[in-house]
């Protein structure tokens, strides 16, 4: 399957664990990386599954590197509605009242414009004791055997 | 590309440059040194030991040097053990990334009281930075000067109650210091207005989880654009927050003018809009900037420097972080400045593969590398208390021996 890893990142955190994952699936998989900052929203190909990784910043805001992302779909409005994503969020506990609020922005924006959210947005805490990797993996695997029974393709 | 790289200072700043350069030329040799036998600086002794999810960068920085191949030379001082000239010589560039760890003073009469404590000597010994001061008697009232968030998380840690330090790395010194402290007022004091505090609104309405507090928010006033509503919000969320026994209030608009005290600093005398105004206290703590530590000529470099703004100090020779541009900014800051600065050193660099590299400290007692710095890491994991993710150990000779352990015994 064509997959892209897009990520949406501060501190470099959501950047590691997206590199992670690509290492983790691209034996099975044809994978592309790409920042959010690099990706327009005219980038988007039906063919391709989306894999979002975005952590959460200040106060509940989207990363850096994915406003300009945010910025360019409220200005294109493009049409969404043929793509297929999952997304995974970092964030802090600590801070609870904006806990994943990132990713739950990102998640909300792209489905506003008609992308098609496939299995449940996780959320990685940063002051728990499970390392990112060990949420993300089983996600990644999930979401990918979710996505090729929709779209009737073997895994 | 090949060429060598020494970058002084293993902090964030040192290790997102590594991480950039790295990134961008693999080939490179990045080593990294630090005065102190373990890496990752302010990510470890400034980060407040309550914010363990801060310090997750710390994992990527490992990265560094397992997977992207940096050295690490610990327990290494530039300008004591190897002169800045001969690190120089035997590195085609060397980057200054020591950070600024002295507190500035208020710099005005009676700073210098006894009383009159920085936040960074506070911290450093919150946090046992293996050079720190004992941790002082506070007294009952003492008043923050500052509004950044170093004096936020220092208002923080001194309100919480000991069960709100669980999974924290707090010391079990500095853990029964808080207990005993015998704090009742916190007064936090700005000189700018409410909206113009430099504390981020995330830390302030942290305050509101605080168990023990009664909080009062003292003249906010009002603020038109977002960035304003929003610190202002803020304050208003946390405002007659609780009714535990330590009573915080924030005060804005007040410039100091003076510590006041016999032998002890005992009161500060503040400017404020109308005149003048005297809060009574039992210390001072000041949080309002910090400065570069004696040792590397930081003044001189970046006065005289090529071009202080890209990062330029001079041939081969350049400033990243704070020590750069001063104490502002939070770890992606740090980021994003590291990834300009490594782009300028590529641009510069041209390698000549006579000079010596990391055998400049071929004749040092007692460095430490990164297998050495992992050795601390997994004895101080190992002896986490109840409680506690971590238990730091708080000298440097305790460091040594067991950074060294391994070679010794095998």
């Amino acid at each position: 399957m064509k997959i892209t890893i897009l990520y949406g990142t501060e501190t470099g955190n959501a950047e590691m664990l997206a590199e992670d994952i690509q290492s983790e699936i691209e034996a099975d998989h044809e994978v592309d990386l790409s920042n959010l900052e690099d990706f327009a929203p005219g980038d988007f190909d039906p063919e391709c599954f989306y894999l979002l990784v975005c952590s959460t910043y200040g106060d509940g805001d989207l990363p850096a590197s994915a406003q300009p992302f945010a910025d360019a779909m409220e200005a294109d409005k493009p049409d969404l509605s043929a793509i297929h994503f999952a997304i995974f969020g970092l964030g802090d506990s600590e801070y609870d009242e904006t806990f994943n609020h990132g990713p739950k922005k990102l998640a909300e924006l792209m489905i506003a414009h008609g992308a098609q959210q496939v299995g449940e947005r996780v959320a990685h805490d940063a002051s728990g004791s499970d390392m990112a990797e060990d949420l993300a993996f089983p996600w990644a695997e999930a979401v990918i055997a979710d996505v090729s029974e929709k779209l009737g393709e073997a895994a | 590309m090949s060429g060598k790289i020494a970058i002084v200072g293993a902090g964030p700043s040192g290790c997102y440059l590594a991480q950039a350069l790295l990134k961008k030329a693999p080939d490179l040799q990045v080593d990294l040194i630090d005065q102190l036998p373990v890496p990752y600086g302010l990510v470890r002794y400034g980060v407040a030991a309550d914010h363990q999810g801060t310090k997750g960068v710390a994992r990527q920085f490992a990265r560094v040097f397992e997977r992207q191949g940096a050295r690490f030379f610990g327990n290494v001082s530039i300008g004591r053990d190897v002169t800045l000239e001969d690190l120089r010589a035997a590195y085609d560039a060397v980057v200054l990334a020591a950070g600024l760890s002295s507190d500035r003073k208020l710099g005005v009469p009676g700073d210098d009281l006894p009383g009159v404590f920085g936040a960074g000597r506070l911290t450093r010994a919150l946090f046992e930075h293996p050079e720190a001061e004992d941790l002082p008697d506070l007294g009952a009232h003492p008043v923050i000067v500052g509004n950044g968030n170093v004096a936020i998380d220092l208002l923080r840690l001194l309100a919480k109650a000991p069960e709100e330090l669980d999974g924290s790395d707090l010391g079990e010194g500095p853990s029964r210091w808080l207990a005993q402290s015998g704090i009742e007022t916190i007064t936090i004091t700005g000189r700018s207005p409410a909206v113009r505090a430099k504390f981020d609104a995330v830390m302030v309405k942290e305050l509101a989880k605080l168990s023990d507090v009664r909080i009062e928010v003292i003249g906010a006033g009002d603020g038109n654009d977002p960035a304003e509503a929003k610190t202002l919000e803020a304050l208003s969320a946390i405002h007659d927050h609780g009714d535990g026994a330590k009573r915080i209030t924030f005060r804005f608009g007040l410039t100091p003018k003076a510590v006041e005290g016999d032998a002890q600093a005992q009161a500060v005398r503040f400017a404020n809009q109308g005149g003048e105004e005297v809060i009574p206290c039992t210390s001072v703590l000041t949080a309002i900037g910090f400065e570069a530590a004696p040792g590397l000529p930081r003044d001189a470099l970046i006065s005289g420097a090529a071009d202080a703004e890209a990062g330029r100090l001079a041939t081969g020779l350049f400033a990243a972080g704070w020590f750069r541009r001063g104490p502002r900014g939070t770890i992606p800051e740090n980021r994003a400045d590291a990834q300009a600065l490594a782009a300028v050193i590529l641009d510069d660099l041209s390698a000549d593969p006579a000079r010596v590299g990391g055998a400049v400290f071929d004749g040092l007692d007692q460095v430490v590398d990164y297998s050495g710095w992992c050795r601390i890491d997994a004895a101080e994991t190992e002896a986490a208390p109840e409680g506690r993710c971590r238990s730091k150990l708080a000298t440097r000779e305790t460091m040594l021996g067991v950074a060294g352990a391994r070679e010794t015994t095998k």
